[in-house]
């Protein structure tokens, strides 16, 4: 078995020759995940908004007080409805607040005083958070507290000031990981099927088993050297993201999960002619793969027949695996169905790649 | 421009595209996008697995513990565990949020003394958790208030009259499928225009059209045309998913619908024929695009945050892509239905058809006919 290091050494070698390949795996895992954990926030913040004031004007001022910096924006006062309409229709104000002209004397004699709000609904969670950022305000500023005698202790556990950005650069090196050991498993293949060199694999003296298995390994190798390098740079240095659990654990669950995805990129292989067909075929078989995972929508909030379609994306199991160790901390006793599940979905995946490639040998 | 030329280099297009089945790739992979994320992002939250600990076992608590039991946001259970061993149920990811109801709450609520009730989200996905604390306050705050607080107490608090305008159920697919729609015509027709032009390339049949009769003008319509032509299809197809499979109301014109998609098609697959210059082989091309196409389409979409809410560089980088443009008029037909009366619509259309004509005709001038 001489032969299966040196197959190995010849991919990894190819790999770091091939300079245009070399520079795009780099860019995805530092500043692709960079730029996902940098830039997505599904928070509602430095929100417009609009007012129109009929009323004297001593507590509402008072209120809008409350409203700034970072979850809005500097109120702008509006002369007349229309006007403050035409706004949030052409998208300038995102919340319109109307007080009418007896809110103040409604609110001295204690009558019903009503707060009008106009929300854009059409960027739906950032108004439901916006609504309910006033709502605070409101409860804050009238001190229910005084009313109801009620304290609500909120822990947020392993985020408590729910950052996006760990969460985000998560998901995206774990949809980095996936997409590459794919991509980059058929590719090693379909190369040999373009440049014509197919034919000179299949004279070799070795096992075709060897072969397949090397290709596969060497491609797992240079997924995980790239998953390190990730974990380390950016997700450790730039984010500070902090690991409750333990990171061998991590690294394990990943080199089962990398093949797993070889095995669909060993099928892809067997199918493709050249590198462009990967692209489309990976492209129309991942896609779906990611988004049953869980990874933008908890599974069990999906609708049911996704639901039960996630059961056999391994990424679902990998994704809750991974976030489980990161942020969660769970205990290893607790991950064994983590990886039971990797382990059994990867094999049949991987087992089918392999023979579907393996018939072409 | 000769007609006879354009007609068959033309037909030769379309059986080419048909054959290599890219035609599978036009048609699945716009749908297919728009249905995954129509169905896929759901930031609703409902079913949030909830664990109640009563420690106080009187009417105040089960009248508590009701509520969260009849609300379609939390599927509870109530159990007497101690605080460790809960604790440890979020961190096997079995529960995702725990309430704690400490002894003597129903007494100290009697006597309107201070008490407090312990809540622990589970906060590795941010912005569900942001959202379940809403829910919590929210439920618990009402529960109470319609208890301790007197008539006349009660009267005299503010009570907001809020009204959602555009989308009155604050429902996810409202938001998300105008935004995807943006997102799909401006990815697709790029990467297939790319691939038409860099595939004759990267086969060297490019040499037919620099050595042949044929004009550069003809040339473009021939390879533009049934990109233009077989996304045409998938404005409207996408419409039908938008409209009978999401459920979304159409509240503005459709000529304006069509007449803008296919203005922003022209510059979407401008953006390819750029991307065909530059580059010399298809996978490069076709990275290339996903890359240039994928961000800003996400970003700058309103999607995920109003153009309104954007930081200083972000408003400017947003006004650059031709993204917003779009997608504004597609929120405005879907959701607002004001058309072309609203004067902001009528300047991002003719924005638009600004940016159209340009990129085409820079695109053209830096298509070069021999050899570079």
């Amino acid at each position: 078995m001489r032969a299966f290091p040196a197959i190995i050494r010849k991919e990894l070698l190819e790999f770091l020759r091939s300079y245009g390949l070399l520079i795009v795996v780099l860019y995805a895992f530092t500043f692709d995940v960079y730029i996902a954990g940098n830039g997505i926030n599904l928070d509602a913040r430095n929100v417009s908004v609009g007012i129109i004031d009929y009323s004297p004007g001593f507590i509402s001022n008072k209120m809008l007080s409350h409203l700034h910096y970072p979850q809005f924006q500097v109120p702008v006062f509006f002369a007349s409805q229309e006007k403050l309409n035409l706004a949030i229709r052409n998208k300038e104000i995102m919340v319109g607040i109307v007080f009418e002209s007896d809110f103040e004397k409604r609110y001295h004699t204690g009558n019903n005083p009503v707060l009008n709000l106009l929300l854009d609904a059409t960027a739906s969670t950032q108004a439901y958070l916006a609504l309910n950022y006033i709502q605070h305000i409101l409860m804050r500023f009238q001190d229910t507290l005084s009313l109801a005698p009620i304290e609500i202790q909120i822990h947020k556990l392993f985020n408590p000031n729910t950052s996006y950005s760990h969460f985000m650069a998560l998901s995206e090196l774990l949809s980095i990981i996936t997409i590459l050991a794919v991509i980059l498993t058929a590719a090693v293949f379909v190369k040999e099927k373009e440049n014509g060199t197919w034919d000179i694999m299949l004279l070799m003296p070795t096992d075709a088993k060897a072969v397949i298995l090397a290709k596969s390994l060497s491609q797992v190798i240079i997924v995980m050297i790239g998953t390190i390098v990730c974990v380390g740079t950016v997700l450790f240095g730039i984010f500070d993201l902090p690991i409750n659990g333990s990171l061998a654990a991590f690294m394990l669950l990943t080199f089962f999960y990398a093949f797993t995805s070889a095995g669909i990129g060993l099928f892809i292989a067997s199918v493709a002619r050249n590198i462009m067909q990967i692209a489309q075929l990976s492209v129309l078989i991942m896609m779906p793969l990611i988004f049953l995972s869980g990874a933008w929508t908890p599974v069990y909030a999906m609708h049911p027949i996704l639901e039960y379609l996630s059961i056999i994306s391994p990424l679902r199991y990998y994704i809750q695996g991974s976030e489980s160790i990161f942020f969660r901390g769970t205990a290893l006793i607790d991950l064994w169905e983590y990886f039971a599940r990797v382990i059994v979905l990867g094999g049949v995946m991987f087992w089918y790649g392999f023979r579907k490639i393996g018939k072409l040998f | 421009m000769r007609i006879g030329v354009i007609k068959a280099y033309f037909k030769k297009e379309l059986l080419d595209i048909y054959r290599s089945k890219l035609i599978l790739m036009v048609y699945i992979m716009p749908s297919m996008l728009l249905i995954l994320f129509g169905y896929g992002i759901k930031t609703e939250v409902t079913h949030t697995r909830t664990l109640i600990i009563d420690n106080d076992q009187s009417k105040a608590s089960y009248d508590l513990v009701s509520t969260f039991e009849h609300s379609k946001y939390f599927n509870s259970e109530t159990k007497n565990l101690s605080e460790n061993r809960a604790l440890n149920l979020i961190k096997q990811d079995k529960k995702d949020l725990i309430i704690i109801i400490p002894e003597e709450f129903g007494k100290h609520l009697l006597k309107g003394l201070k008490t407090s009730v312990g809540v622990y989200i589970d906060g590795s996905f941010p912005s569900r958790a942001k959202t379940i604390e809403n829910y919590v306050n929210g439920v618990i705050y009402d529960a109470i208030m319609k208890r301790s607080g007197s008539e006349a107490e009660n009267r005299a608090l503010i009570t907001i009259n809020a009204r959602n305008l555009f989308n009155q159920s604050l429902r996810d697919e409202d938001m998300i499928v105008p935004g995807v729609i943006g997102l799909v015509l401006l990815i697709a027709p790029a990467i297939l225009s790319a691939l038409l032009i860099v595939k004759e390339k990267e086969n060297g049949t490019i040499f037919n059209f620099y050595s042949s009769s044929i004009k550069k003008s003809e040339f473009l319509a021939a390879k533009l045309l049934p990109v233009l032509l077989l996304h045409g299809i998938n404005i409207f197809i996408l419409f039908l998913w938008a409209i009978y499979l999401f459920e979304l109301p159409f509240r503005g014109s459709f000529l304006l619908y069509m007449f803008s998609s296919f203005i922003y098609i022209i510059i979407s697959l401008s953006v390819g024929l750029l991307v065909s210059i530059i580059t010399s082989s298809q996978i490069v091309a076709y990275v290339l695009t996903l890359i240039i196409t994928i961000i800003p389409g996400f970003l700058y979409s309103g999607m995920l945050m109003p153009i309104s809410s954007m930081e200083e560089e972000s408003v400017i980088e947003a006004h650059l892509y031709p993204v917003m443009y779009y997608t504004h008029i597609l929120y405005d037909v879907f959701l607002v239905g004001d058309g072309l009366s609203a004067s902001k619509n009528l300047f991002y259309l003719l924005i638009l058809v600004g940016y159209a004509t340009t990129l085409l005709t820079v695109g053209s001038l830096l298509l070069k006919k021999r050899i570079a």
